[in-house]
Parts: structure tokens; C-alpha cells; sequence
């Protein structure tokens, strides 16, 4: 009865000794202290156990730690000439790679440079869901090719995907010459007057440039056309000058007809010429070649 | 380029070329196609057993998935090594720069803390094995 009275009052004794060891919850035995890895050495340090558990630094100094070893290869070594990379290292950062990967695989058809994400096309997904594989490639017989016969004609629009490569920068020559042209064109209608058209109003300016992106193709095809015309156009001009063409004298008129300055002229002189009439003989010829010198000479004056 | 590597570009541009002339003669069909149609779907068929067969020789050859990244973007894939090479001269530039900072670091504390602490600083420089009288 006194013993575990005495016991109880220990008891009660321990619980009310703040700051004691008695006090914690281990009791009178080291407190556990969460162990760190250190890397960085060991420690020179001894352990006594016993009663007393202690930890004796027997190092000179406190935390006084081993170095690590020596290594030969660190950070502030030239790791390029190291790994003997310094040519590659050059050739990449001299030489300017263009952005595309078309420019990497020049032989590749169609559009590669668009991203994998659009049509589904990426290496990520194929990573991520790796297609079923191993099985046996075997040629396809007669009976299985059959399952490839199609109807004959075009695809439908739907399912028709551009192969055009994409449109390259030369374009921008294009588009100088362009404004090069229209600009000539506006400046020297002279007698040609509304004879010639002028080509692609829109054209020049920055305003055209906007136009021309969205159309480039009918501009394209507008301007094939207005070149054909031109150069039927010159060569009805070099047919006109030519004094043995017998319709010459008919375009000069028809030509003088068009500037209004020259019509009430060529009204006059309608009758002078007759552009419907067949040159026959030398004299005619002669004659005719007369009368185109007085009227250029009236009209020049 | 390796010999493996070069055998399977050209085997895989050849694929592609067949894959190429599949869709021209689909995409407008005519019946007297056919046979030229079945004829380049066993081609197809035969490419993909010739890559089959060289992927053995390939087995060695690890690309980073990073390559991935840029390719899936569109982007040369040069520009990847390109940038793999800038990041680590950078790095290497950083870290030597902190290395040499540590080193002059501690040779300006030893000065300092020989000049406070001679025997102590004396005792730690033997300790170490260092020669006394070099400058750290």
C-alpha cells in the first residue's frame, strides 16, 4: 500500500516537473531527432554510449567536416572543348537554321510545317498511345485488293487536301513588278487612252497588299491575261507603223478616232481614207503613204 | 550520318514517294487504274517490311522527347540541338561563375579570419593539408 503509494506521488511528481526528462514522453532516454543525409562528409565525431549517451566532437574544430574528393572535371572546366564539341558548337551557332521543318526535309510533299495538333498527326500521340503492333506484314492477296476497288472521278471537295507546297517568299518580286507596272501604265496613257485597260486598280499600295493576299490567284490569272493582251496590242502597233501592212492606214485612223481632240479630224478625213477598201497596185500604195504624211503633219501641228 | 541511319531515311522517303503516288491516282480515279492502285498498296505493304527489318539496326539510337516538342510544332529540329548546345555553355558559364565566386570567397574569409583568429586559422589550414603560406 505504501509502495504504490509512493509510486502514484513519483507519478504525480513527473507529470507537474516541466522541463525535466522525467517530464517527456520518452522518459529519461535521448529525444529522437529526425536524421538529415549529409553529403557533404562525415563528421569527426565519436559516440559514447552507456548511461550517459553523448556525442564527442573529436575534431579540431565544430562541424568540422572531411572534403569531399577531388574531382578533375567540374563545372568550371570548358566542357565544349572537354567533349570535344567546340566544331559542333561553332556550326550550330553560325550557321542561321530557318524555323520550318521543311527546311530540314526539303524532299518531304505537301504541308509539314503545320502543327501535329490540327490533324492529329503529332509523334506525342503516338508516344502516349502507342499504336498495336508486331504483327505479321503480309502482301495482300486478290480477294483482300478487291476491297480497294474505287468508283472512278474526282475526290469530293471535302476530302480534297491541298498539295500545293507552300507559297514562297519570291512572291514579293512579284508584287514590286506589280506596282512597277501599274505605275508605268497610269503614267503614260497618252494616245492609248481607255483603248488599254489599266491593270488592277487595287494593286499598288498598301491597300492592294491586303487585296492581293486575299485573291493572289485571280490576281494571278488577271494579269497573264492583261500581259497576252499587251503583247498583241504592241504587235498590232508594230503591224500599224508598218507601211506594206494594208490595214495600217484603217488603225492610225481608228487610233487618231479615240483621242478626242483628233475626232472631228478624222470625221473630216473619213472620207480620204477608206479603211475597208483593198490596196491594189503601187500606186495606190504611194498615194496612200501621201496622204498619211498630211494628215500626221495637220495633226502635229 | 551512320549507315543505318542513312538506309532508313532513303527506305522511309521511298515510302513516302509510294504513299505520295497512292493519293495522285485516288484523288481522280480512273478505272484502268486499278491495277497500278494494287500494285503500289502491295509496294506500300513491301516498304513496310523493309523498315521493319531495319529497325534492329536502329535500336541503339535514343532521341530526347524534347525533339518531339519541336518537330510537333513544325520546327527544325537543328534548332533543338542549337539550343541544347546555347543552354548548356550558359550553364557551364553560371557554374564556373559560382565556383570561381565560392573560391574567392574562401580565400577572403581565410585572410580575414587569419588576421582575427592566426593560431585557430593555423590549425584548420594544417588540418586540411593545405600549404600555410600558399594564398587559397
Amino acid at each position: 500500500m505504501s509502495e504504490s503509494f509512493t509510486i502514484q506521488v513519483a507519478d504525480s511528481l513527473r507529470r507537474f516537473e516541466p522541463n525535466s526528462p522525467r517530464s517527456s514522453p520518452r522518459g529519461n532516454r535521448s529525444p529522437v531527432v529526425p536524421r538529415q543525409q549529409d553529403s557533404t562528409g562525415t563528421l569527426k565525431t565519436t559516440i559514447s554510449l552507456g548511461k550517459t549517451p553523448t556525442i564527442v566532437h573529436t575534431g579540431p574544430f565544430y562541424l568540422h567536416k572531411e572534403l569531399p574528393g577531388d574531382t578533375d572535371l567540374t563545372g568550371a572546366t570548358n566542357l565544349m572543348a572537354h567533349y570535344n564539341l567546340e566544331h559542333s558548337y561553332n556550326k550550330f551557332s553560325g550557321k542561321k537554321f530557318k524555323d520550318s521543318l521543311s527546311s530540314f526535309l526539303p524532299g518531304l510533299p505537301g504541308m509539314i510545317d503545320t502543327p501535329g495538333n490540327t490533324d492529329n498527326s503529332s509523334l506525342r500521340s503516338i508516344i502516349e498511345k502507342p499504336p498495336i503492333g508486331g504483327k505479321e506484314l503480309a502482301f495482300l492477296n486478290s480477294s483482300q485488293l478487291a476491297g480497294f476497288r474505287l468508283h472512278p472521278g474526282p475526290l469530293p471537295e471535302q476530302y480534297q487536301t491541298s498539295s500545293l507546297a507552300p507559297l514562297k517568299k519570291k512572291q514579293k518580286h512579284k508584287k514590286h513588278k506589280k506596282s512597277s507596272e501599274i505605275s508605268i501604265q497610269e503614267t503614260g496613257a497618252g494616245i492609248a487612252g481607255p483603248g488599254i485597260g489599266v491593270v488592277g486598280e487595287g494593286g499598288a499600295g498598301s491597300g492592294g497588299e491586303s487585296y492581293e493576299k486575299k485573291h493572289k490567284k485571280q490576281k494571278r490569272h488577271e494579269d497573264e491575261k492583261d500581259r497576252k493582251k499587251k503583247k498583241k496590242e504592241k504587235k498590232k502597233k508594230k503591224q500599224k507603223h508598218s507601211p506594206e501592212h494594208p490595214g495600217a492606214s484603217a488603225s492610225i485612223v481608228t487610233v487618231f478616232f479615240q483621242n478626242e481632240d483628233a475626232a472631228f479630224l478624222g470625221e473630216a478625213f473619213a472620207d480620204v481614207i477608206q479603211p475597208d477598201e483593198k490596196l491594189h497596185g503601187d500606186d495606190e500604195l504611194e498615194a496612200n503613204r501621201k496622204r498619211k504624211r498630211n494628215i500626221q503633219k495637220e495633226l502635229s501641228f | 550520318m551512320s549507315a543505318p541511319l542513312e538506309n532508313l531515311e532513303n527506305q522511309l522517303e521511298l515510302f513516302v514517294e509510294n504513299i505520295r503516288q497512292v493519293k495522285i491516282i485516288v484523288s481522280d480515279f480512273q478505272p484502268q487504274g486499278q491495277s497500278v492502285l494494287n500494285q503500289k498498296i502491295n509496294s506500300i505493304v513491301q516498304g513496310l517490311q523493309e523498315i521493319d527489318k531495319l529497325k534492329s539496326q536502329v535500336q541503339d539510337v535514343h532521341v530526347p522527347l524534347e525533339v518531339f516538342e519541336y518537330i510537333d510544332e513544325g520546327r527544325n529540329p537543328q534548332l533543338y540541338t542549337k539550343d541544347c548546345m546555347e543552354k548548356a555553355l550558359n550553364k557551364n558559364e553560371q557554374v564556373k561563375g559560382k565556383i570561381d565566386s565560392y573560391r574567392k570567397f574562401r580565400a577572403h574569409l581565410l585572410e580575414e579570419l587569419s588576421q582575427v583568429f592566426p593560431n585557430e586559422t593555423m590549425k584548420y589550414r594544417t588540418s586540411r593539408g593545405d600549404d600555410v603560406n600558399r594564398i587559397p
